[in-house]
């Protein structure tokens, strides 16, 4: 066996927590003109997961791409998290994934080629697994590594899934446990269980295909994925976009082992500060509430799970087929209302 | 002085080595932290603040050196009798707010004026619908002291249910950090929005 890779040594912020941060993302994307073509049903008008575009009545693409440094250091495992990770977003749109595109940066003269193709690998495992063909890709010799991936997938014109189909008095739902951002962080400085990290990797990697059948069989129309800009980033873009408030109950939010207490060690990744910047201006936060809760309501996330808006009558069913699904961590994390004050309250 | 050298950290690394001072530091003491990065910086003096810790900055040479001084907040939270004593349940609370400027009441003699404002602390206990809140400043944050003749009439009220708001700029000014027996420090920010959304607001 040939010398073992750390892609970690390689890399300050691996992951999702490599986002540039939003407020200069909104500041840059103010310039750049939107396309009009009555074609384009959502764009990144209403910050969504994906673009959609309808080819006619019954077909519509879903496009999109993400690709970001390690977050482990297994170049096999680096690729099934990315991959999972591009692919959710079409997954959120309550799309079904069909073509991609390898995205790579490598260095080829720091790294042994074997971690080049066992990235590959990783990806073209999971890429697999979510039914989806790679039919080319590109890479770029750079430093650090990067991979992901750009997926096509379809859907239909009027079943798609998106931040602004929020609605009052939903329930909103939750499937995978809040914390990698902070347990990544926290195992590059040693403070990690084994379990933890394995737990948060098993999380990564795990494609949020199951809960996005749950979605459509329900008709849900409001959601997205968790990823680089935390829980209560994702949740505010949706309020935006749906014009309505949505109230999150920390307490509530399922955690990965030992996040809470990683945290309260003043484990609290960058990314999160970033993140609350974001976030706060639009935010009402209960005056009692936990600092630590706080700032986990920040973490970026890689790879994370679905947040959805669904009918307070349909909820105990939703719930039901999650944790049948094997999404056992599914939970209600909050409700949305009607606009009042902030968009985001969080308790 | 205790120093907590993060240079050449980047993040989580330099806030779990100052949430580790924080904690081992008794209120009143202070820890300096130095930090060489930017971001480093700005997210420690943001977690600083998020966590009421008060906290001083210099730079000389792209060094940042915090000087971090423990309040204490933490240890009026942990007030054992807090935990040991019943809670005194169901009183009725007005939307009103009471403001405490001063440890005297009116204008007059000052012995005559601190004993009305300590009777008169004694006799909201027996209101009807009590205030929601109860918001000192200036001179007025004396009377939270663990000395004060007003502290059981206090800790009373606040037992029943009503918040007591110290204005914290007040309780350093006249430097009473280790002696503050009840009630939550406050900013200026929370003390006027409190004022602003309360349906009257009573001056004694």
């Amino acid at each position: 066996m040939s010398k073992k890779v750390d892609l970690l040594q390689m890399v300050e912020y691996g992951g999702c927590s490599a986002k540039i941060s939003p407020n200069q993302l909104e500041e840059i994307l103010k310039y750049l003109p939107l396309p009009k073509d009555p074609n384009i049903l959502v764009d990144i008008d209403t910050h969504d997961d994906a673009g959609v575009y309808k080819v006619n009545n019954d077909l519509a693409l879903v496009l999109t791409t993400d690709f970001f440094p390690p977050v482990c250091s297994d170049p096999y495992e680096f690729g099934q998290i990315a991959a999972a990770n591009s692919i959710s977003d079409v997954y959120a749109m309550g799309g079904d994934p069909v073509l991609a595109l390898n995205i790579m940066m490598f260095p080829a003269a720091k790294l042994p080629m074997e971690a080049y193709a066992d990235i590959l690998k990783g990806g073209f495992d999971k890429a697999t697994e979510a039914g989806v063909r790679i039919i080319g890709g590109h890479t770029i010799d750079d430093f650090p590594p990067k991979y992901g991936l750009a997926v096509v997938g379809y859907i239909h014109p009027e079943k798609v899934i998106t931040n602004a189909g929020a609605r009052p008095g939903d329930s909103l739902i939750l499937t995978k446990p809040i914390g990698t951002g902070i347990i990544l962080a926290g195992h590059r400085l040693g403070m990690v269980s084994d379990d933890d990290l394995t737990e948060a990797k098993r999380l990564m990697k795990l494609l949020n295909k199951t809960g996005a059948e749950v979605m459509k069989k329900f008709n849900i129309r409001g959601a997205t994925d968790i990823t680089g800009f935390g829980l209560a980033g994702h949740a505010l873009k949706m309020a935006k976009a749906s014009r309505v408030s949505i109230r999150i109950t920390m307490k509530e939010v399922p955690l990965i082992g030992n996040s809470y207490n990683l945290i309260d060690d003043g484990c609290i990744p960058g990314a999160s500060f970033r993140n609350l910047e974001y976030v706060e201006k639009d935010t009402d936060f209960a005056s009692d509430l936990d600092y630590n809760l706080k700032m986990i309501a920040f973490d970026a996330q890689t790879s994370g799970g679905l947040l959805f808006s669904a009918p307070d009558e349909k909820v105990n069913e939703i719930l039901e087929d999650l944790h049948t699904a094997g999404l056992q961590n599914s939970k209600v994390i909050g409700n949305v209302s009607e606009y009042k004050d902030k968009f985001i309250h969080l308790f | 002085m205790r120093i907590v050298d993060t240079k050449g950290q980047l993040c989580p690394a330099p806030l779990i080595a100052a949430k580790k001072a924080l904690k081992e530091t008794i209120a009143g003491e202070s820890f300096i932290v130095l930090t060489d990065n930017q971001t480093s910086f700005d997210n420690l003096s943001r977690f600083l603040k998020d966590n009421k810790a008060d906290f001083q900055v210099s730079e000389s040479a792209g060094v940042w050196s915090l000087t971090v001084t423990r309040s204490d907040n933490d240890l009026v939270q942990i007030r054992p009798e807090d935990y040991c004593a019943p809670k005194i349940p169901h009183f009725q609370q007005g939307n009103y707010i009471v403001v405490i400027s001063s440890d005297k009441m009116g204008e007059g003699d000052d012995e005559l004026g601190h004993l009305l404002m300590i009777n008169y602390i004694k006799a909201l206990k027996d209101l009807d619908k009590l205030p929601r809140k109860i918001v000192f400043y200036n001179n007025g944050v004396k009377l939270a002291t663990k000395s004060s003749p007003a502290i059981e009439h206090l800790r009373d009220l606040e037992k029943m249910g009503v918040e007591l708001m110290l204005c914290a700029t007040c309780v350093n000014y006249y430097c009473l950090e280790t002696v503050i027996g009840v009630g939550a420090v406050s900013n200026m920010y929370t003390i006027t929005e409190t004022m602003a959304a309360s349906d009257k607001v009573i001056k004694p």
